[in-house]
């Protein structure tokens, strides 16, 4: 328990600087402090960045399962509106950006409620379909207790069947301080670990053993969250890849890219039915246009990425491959600098350097001057620098070393 | 209260790079009609911006809005802000032509311009006031051929825009461009390649398209009568062949893709212990509920 104290401590060493800094905090022209404390968030986020681990091996076929108690302590207030909805909200954008950033990788969903557990949504690799899966559960009652033991075993049985080169994880999140298992939990630990799936768990009440226990034995992580917005960082956490264990084979997965099926290529396609829609009784979207053909055995599916339905041939658009590439090739941290006037503008935004910059922030490749705002969009969304993007040598640099290799 | 203040931000990337067969010849009719566009954005409402920049195979610059405009003047009559607009962009056009080093490349850094224009939105998107709102989209005017070292930034850029909500228009001049015709699809944005005349690009006809196709509002524009889309091709090109190809072997490490089985991957380095295809498992058809009792 001490030991969580001090970790917890670190965690939110931010925060406490957050209360510390009210001296730093001063009016601007307009007296307002807006200008202020947006620069100690702006601090806060680019630690996180700074802090993020680069190069490592990444096994980017991530598979979660997301395991949510329902269980009657999940309508307890002290995160508003109650604990359930609070964890609703945040999870819908923990899932959008999940898919975001791992855009081949398969999340599934299981709830826990009256000593049982429920698999609402099998691994997918369409965001929607978790979203809408946990939206309707608001209409549901929460009651009894949940078993993380029946979770655990649940998420396994799929978990264990997938190929060994995919990188499996689940994620807890827990807001009851007991847990009714039928068996012995710590058995269930064990396979969990044997079989390599890092587990972690984020707590709503307090720390449980069992669940530390958990986080340990299959590295993952365990925190007890404060309030919504700690909630929200402990859940961001899990959105990078872990490093993959080092025991992960490397393989090579056959993938199909499907060509856009419009209406006016062929006739015969505009009647396909679409295979996501097959078993669906109302015909409305059955027929819908444009979709895309499985090179393998030509089924339709009007999205991507999926696992085609008839030939098991994962479907993929390139682009969508090509979302996971900053991973491989990120762009190296920016050197920062006091801002002393020798740019007037910053190279992206064209915004004027003033008195308010204090810091500016340097690329080392092109040498471009940039503020602490596109420096942050840079590394967190664009992944690409402007500066080395209009510079001709280091793009014609780029074709030579493409060639050499 | 100001609620429902909505803008509408168009930035214009203009590709001015003189190694186009084509712009050096008709670059200053390009130039006029793509000026006249930007003062009609303008001028459907007074609540429009316009940023208008410029790229080549040395850079890319914003043009307009800049830190130090000349005054406005009017000029027989018109209004202020397009003579602004027009004079601000010629003048720098002209320094930065006359600048150009002498060594010219076909890479045009159209990834370069888009990346400044995103950050330049998010800039604004930071800068508003609560309650105001801010739909921006972005045109790309250029007469150059497709550039595969830029891929991984038009990816990354493509991606941003998706996420962002912004709007990417392709506006080619003579070429088919595969890579900028995905940014359009995954945006939602508009692709034309101008339709030739006697073999020649239409150029005189420009104006029209812009105005027909690019000029309206994301959101009337499924009321109008476009070109139907192009079939967009999304097959990968594999790592190795640089070849098109529509099923491939993908490594599990870093994604790269290989048109054939091989023991070791050329990107990572990782050797494969074993190399089969993806396990089928087959998908249960029955809707019942897995339980764990
Ligand atoms: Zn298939
Ligand atoms: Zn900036
Ligand atoms: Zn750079
Ligand atoms: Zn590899």
């Amino acid at each position: 328990m001490a030991d969580d104290e001090m970790e917890d401590e670190k965690e939110y060493r931010w925060e406490s600087g957050y209360e510390k800094t009210w001296e730093a905090i001063k009016e601007d022209d307009q007296g307002m402090l807006e200008a202020s404390v947006a620069d100690i968030i702006l601090k806060a986020k680019r630690k996180r960045q700074l802090d993020r681990k680069q190069g490592s091996r990444l096994g980017m076929m991530r598979h979660m399962y997301l395991i949510l108690d329902c269980s009657e302590s999940m309508t307890n207030q002290d995160l508003k509106p109650t604990r359930f909805l609070c964890s609703i909200k945040l999870l819908e954008d923990f899932i959008e950006e999940f898919f975001y950033q791992n855009p081949i990788s398969q999340l599934g969903v299981i709830i826990t409620r009256n000593k049982r557990a429920e698999k609402i949504t099998d691994l997918t690799g369409n965001p929607k379909k978790p979203i809408k899966d946990l939206q309707a559960l608001q209409q549901t009652s929460f009651t009894g207790e949940p078993s993380l033991q029946n979770s655990l075993e649940l998420a396994l049985k799929t978990l264990k069947m997938l190929p060994a080169h995919a990188s499996r994880e689940i994620l807890v999140i827990m807001g009851s301080l007991t847990t009714c298992d039928p068996g012995d939990i710590g058995e269930t630990i064990q396979t969990v670990k044997a079989d390599g799936i890092r587990c972690s768990v984020i707590g709503l009440a307090a720390e449980l053993n069992v669940c530390k226990i958990l986080a340990v034995n299959t590295g993952g992580e365990h925190g007890v969250v404060l309030d919504d917005k700690h909630f929200k960082e402990k859940l961001t956490a899990h959105i990078d890849p872990p490093p993959a264990a080092t025991r992960l084979d490397a393989a090579l997965v056959k993938m199909g890219f499907p060509h856009h099926a419009l209406q006016a290529s062929t006739t015969e396609l505009s009647v396909a039915v679409c295979m996501c829609h097959a078993d669906q009784p109302n015909e409305n979207g059955r027929y819908t246009n444009p979709g895309y053909l499985c090179p393998q055995c030509f089924s339709k599916h009007c999205e991507l990425p999926v696992e085609c339905r008839s030939c098991g041939l994962t479907l993929v658009s390139a682009p969508h491959l090509a979302r996971s590439y900053h991973y491989l090739f990120p762009i190296q941290q920016f050197q920062e600098l006091e801002n002393q006037q020798m740019q007037t503008n910053c190279y992206a935004c064209q915004k004027r350097f003033t008195d308010v910059d204090k810091k500016v922030y340097n690329c080392g490749k092109c040498k471009k001057i940039f503020c602490v705002d596109c420096e942050i969009f840079i590394h967190e969304s664009l992944h690409t620098c402007p500066g080395c993007a209009t510079n001709t040598d280091l793009t014609m640099q780029k074709i030579s070393n493409n060639k050499s290799t | 209260m100001a609620t429902d203040i909505e803008k509408s931000l168009l930035i214009i990337v203009l590709d001015i790079n003189p190694m186009q067969k084509l712009i050096k010849q008709v670059i200053t009719q390009v130039l006029s009609s793509t000026i006249v566009f930007a003062n009609a954005h303008l001028m459907q409402r007074s609540n429009n911006i316009l940023a208008f920049m410029s790229c080549h195979d040395h850079g890319a610059e914003f043009l307009y809005p800049k830190d130090d405009m000349p005054g406005v003047r009017q000029y027989d009559g018109q209004y202020e802000k397009f003579s602004q607009l027009e004079h601000t962009v010629r003048k720098q056009i002209h320094k930065i032509v006359g600048e150009m080093p002498m060594k010219h490349s076909n890479e045009t850094l159209i990834s370069g311009a888009l990346s400044m224009g995103l950050c330049y939105i998010t800039r604004l998107e930071r800068e508003k006031y609560a309650g105001e709102k801010i739909n921006s989209r972005m045109i790309v005017i250029t007469g150059s051929v497709d550039s595969a070292t830029q891929y991984m930034h038009y990816m990354n850029i493509f991606f941003t825009a998706q996420k962002m909500g912004i709007i990417l228009d392709v506006c080619s001049l003579e070429h088919e461009l595969t890579l900028l015709q995905q940014g359009c699809d995954l945006t939602g944005g508009n692709y034309l390649k101008l339709p030739q005349n006697n073999g020649k690009p239409n150029i005189p006809g420009l104006l029209q398209y812009l105005m027909w196709i690019f000029l309206p509002d994301p959101a009337i524009r499924s009321k109008l009568v476009l070109p139907p889309p192009v079939k967009v091709d999304y097959r990968a090109a594999c790592f190795c062949h640089q070849e098109l190809i529509d099923t491939g072997y993908v490594c599990s490490v870093c994604l790269s893709i290989f048109c054939k089985i091989r023991p070791i991957c050329t990107t990572c380095h990782t050797m494969f212990k074993f190399a089969v295809p993806l396990a089928h498992k087959p998908k249960k058809r029955k809707k019942a509920i897995d339980m764990v009792q």
